[in-house]
């Protein structure tokens, strides 16, 4: 398998406190790699980082073969690079058929005149727009709430939404910060089941999240950040076995030991 | 056009009716000029209403664009005899080339920022004028401007040369708001790390609102200044920047048709102020400032969202609640066979 992103020492300091200590990993082509630790980790410092939200302070994101530290945010959707928000990001005045629509925006040229003018190239990609952002709709269950304000919706139904809004740009690779968050278990499976479809059709996934059942069903590999450094790397069942990772951050959640 | 009528058909079919009869239900002189003014002012919201709504920038130097617009070609037309239809165009695109630049120099700049710095751009154009008096005529301003040739230029052919140009900026306006650019416009003012994640260049399209917005101030500005024959700097400074910038919030910010009920309503306000300063002495002067001023307040005190966006959720209610109520009555009938 090839590499699609590798990350090379890379820190970041906000105003002299470390939230990010020169760690290293790659994700895969087609694979899902999850990314755990206990909050404050630095989990989201590392995704805003691989995202283009904030620079790194200290070294080097490559995504296919391509440096992407000088390479603007906007450049990265296009790139194939999309993501979640743990904290949601949604337009809240718009539908939520809207909402998917703005992630296909890479996907669509109409400049602001034809736009404007409602010319028949831009009636036609917007006709294309709606029907790809229904079809994710459907994937994540959400068709029925197509026409409802984002506002309206309960925090689990945005969560998919933000979902299908990164999923709608078909991007190489898919950062997912706390997806399951406030799901409960049969929705929490059902997005596990989701996100292997995902990944059974070419996207990778970079997944931060605290759900044990969710990581050790799905991640390929797992790598564990402590404090801004990373402590371990491998499969899950190596992680599970880690004395370092079982002291560091398992040993303090007991649901782990009853599921895991 | 047939999905615009789907899309908007009984807002627009409305107001389609209202602004075509209105010459005639007032078939005043008087009446027809106020009702030319507002259109142009209309025009300008509309502008104001993508910047601000849209994108979520704050502009408080909205006239200056629609100063630059109507001086453009009123000095093309007077001082090199250039037709009014070519002042026209240059009365576009002059202020647009302003736009882009104050755009380009403010570009990151929010909130409190921004406001100064249109605030001062808003100064300097005024100033401008004023000074530049070979051109401008300074002060005391330029007369004899050519009018536009339309249908012998009546106040009647006038009002629906500039009622047809509102029409067609609604349109245009009303088309972006629904399209991948608008929602790009949408997406930055609720968040710009989303709107950035999603591909869109947050600097760039807050700059082409911007220029979008100059271009419907410059028109508006080309055909007033053809419309009254005279223009002096006066009407192009702050006072009418807050002025414009009130008819936006009044109407509800993220709405194109809030712009245009603003300025109605700025409309009859003033036209109001103007019959009781007739009665009242006090009433003279810049009374209307302090009114716009306290409206504004009030607004952003009780009602942040604006007319439209309140009245269109009250509406949403009350549907909502009917069709409860029809579904109730529709269990119970059932309930009694
Ligand atoms: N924008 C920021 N400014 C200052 N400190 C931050 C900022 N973002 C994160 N941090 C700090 O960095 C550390 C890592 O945070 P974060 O990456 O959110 O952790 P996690 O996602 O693993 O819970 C925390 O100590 C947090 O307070
Ligand atoms: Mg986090």
């Amino acid at each position: 398998m090839t590499t699609l992103l590798t990350v090379q020492d890379l820190s970041r300091d906000f105003g002299g406190v470390r939230a990010v200590n020169h760690v290293d990993f790659e994700v895969k082509q087609g694979e899902i790699l999850a990314l755990i630790g206990p909050n404050g980790a630095g989990k989201s410092t590392v995704l805003n980082m691989v995202s283009g939200v904030i620079p790194p302070s200290e070294g080097e994101i490559r995504f296919a073969n391509q440096l992407m530290t000088r390479v603007p945010g906007y450049e990265y959707a296009k790139l194939g690079i999309t993501r979640t928000f743990q904290n949601l990001q949604t337009f809240d005045d718009m539908t939520v058929l809207e909402n998917v629509m703005v992630g296909m925006h890479t996907k669509t040229h109409s400049s602001l005149f034809s736009c404007g003018m409602s010319l028949t190239t831009a009636r036609r990609e917007e006709r294309t727009m709606q029907e790809r952002a229904h079809t994710w709709l459907e994937k994540v269950g959400l068709s029925s709430l197509a026409s409802s304000h984002a506002g309206s919706l309960p925090y689990g139904k945005l969560r998919l939404m933000e979902i299908a809004r990164a999923m709608v740009a078909e991007p190489k690779l898919l950062l997912l910060d706390e997806p399951a968050a406030g799901l409960n278990h049969t929705e929490t499976a059902e997005m596990s089941r989701m996100f292997q479809e995902i990944r059974e059709n070419g996207t990778a996934i970079l997944l931060v999240e605290h759900d044990m059942d969710m990581i050790m069903t799905i991640a390929d590999r797992i790598v564990v950040l402590d404090q801004g450094s990373k402590i371990a790397e491998g499969t899950p069942r190596e992680i599970q076995e880690n004395p370092c990772v079982i002291a560091a951050y398992l040993g303090t959640e007991e649901q782990v030991e009853s599921r895991g | 056009m047939k999905q615009l009528t789907k899309k908007w058909g009984k807002s627009l079919g409305i107001y389609l009716a209202l602004m075509i009869i209105f010459p005639f239900v007032m078939p005043d002189e008087y009446y027809r000029s106020v009702g030319i003014i507002i259109g142009l002012q209309a025009i300008v919201a509309i502008g104001l209403c993508l910047v601000m709504g849209l994108a979520g920038q704050i502009s408080l130097g909205q006239a200056s664009f629609w100063g630059i617009g109507a001086y453009t070609s009123a000095v093309l037309t007077t001082k090199f005899g250039l037709t009014p239809l070519v002042g026209l165009v240059a009365s576009a695109i002059v202020p647009a080339v302003f736009a882009f630049i104050l755009g380009r120099a403010i570009a990151g700049l929010q909130g409190y920022y921004l406001a100064m710095a249109t605030l001062a751009f808003g100064y300097i154009v005024q100033i401008g004028i004023q000074e530049w008096e070979p051109v401008t005529g300074g002060a005391s301003g330029m007369i004899s401007i050519p009018q536009v040739p339309f249908f012998g230029g009546s106040e009647l052919s006038m009002y629906y040369l500039i009622w047809g140009i509102v029409t067609c900026v609604l349109l245009f306006s009303l088309n972006l708001m629904h399209s991948r650019i608008g929602r790009a416009f949408r997406a930055i003012h609720k968040s710009e790390v989303a709107a950035t994640s999603m591909g869109i260049d947050v600097r760039k399209f807050k700059l082409n609102a911007f220029v979008v917005s100059g271009m419907f101030a410059g028109i508006s500005g080309g055909l007033y200044a053809h419309y009254m024959g005279i223009l002096d700097p006066q009407p192009f400074g702050m006072h009418e920047s807050i002025k414009f910038l009130t008819m936006v919030v009044i109407g509800g910010m993220t709405s194109i048709w809030g712009a245009l009920i603003g300025t109605l309503v700025i409309g009859f306000i003033s036209e109001g102020l103007v019959m009781l300063s007739e009665v009242v002495p006090g009433l003279q002067g810049d009374v209307d400032t302090i009114v716009f001023g306290g409206i504004l307040v009030l607004i952003v005190m009780f009602m942040p969202e604006g007319l439209v966006p309140r009245i269109r959720s009250l509406y949403e209610k009350a549907q909502a609640k009917k069709a409860a109520a029809n579904a109730e009555q529709r269990v119970e009938r059932k309930a009694a066979i």
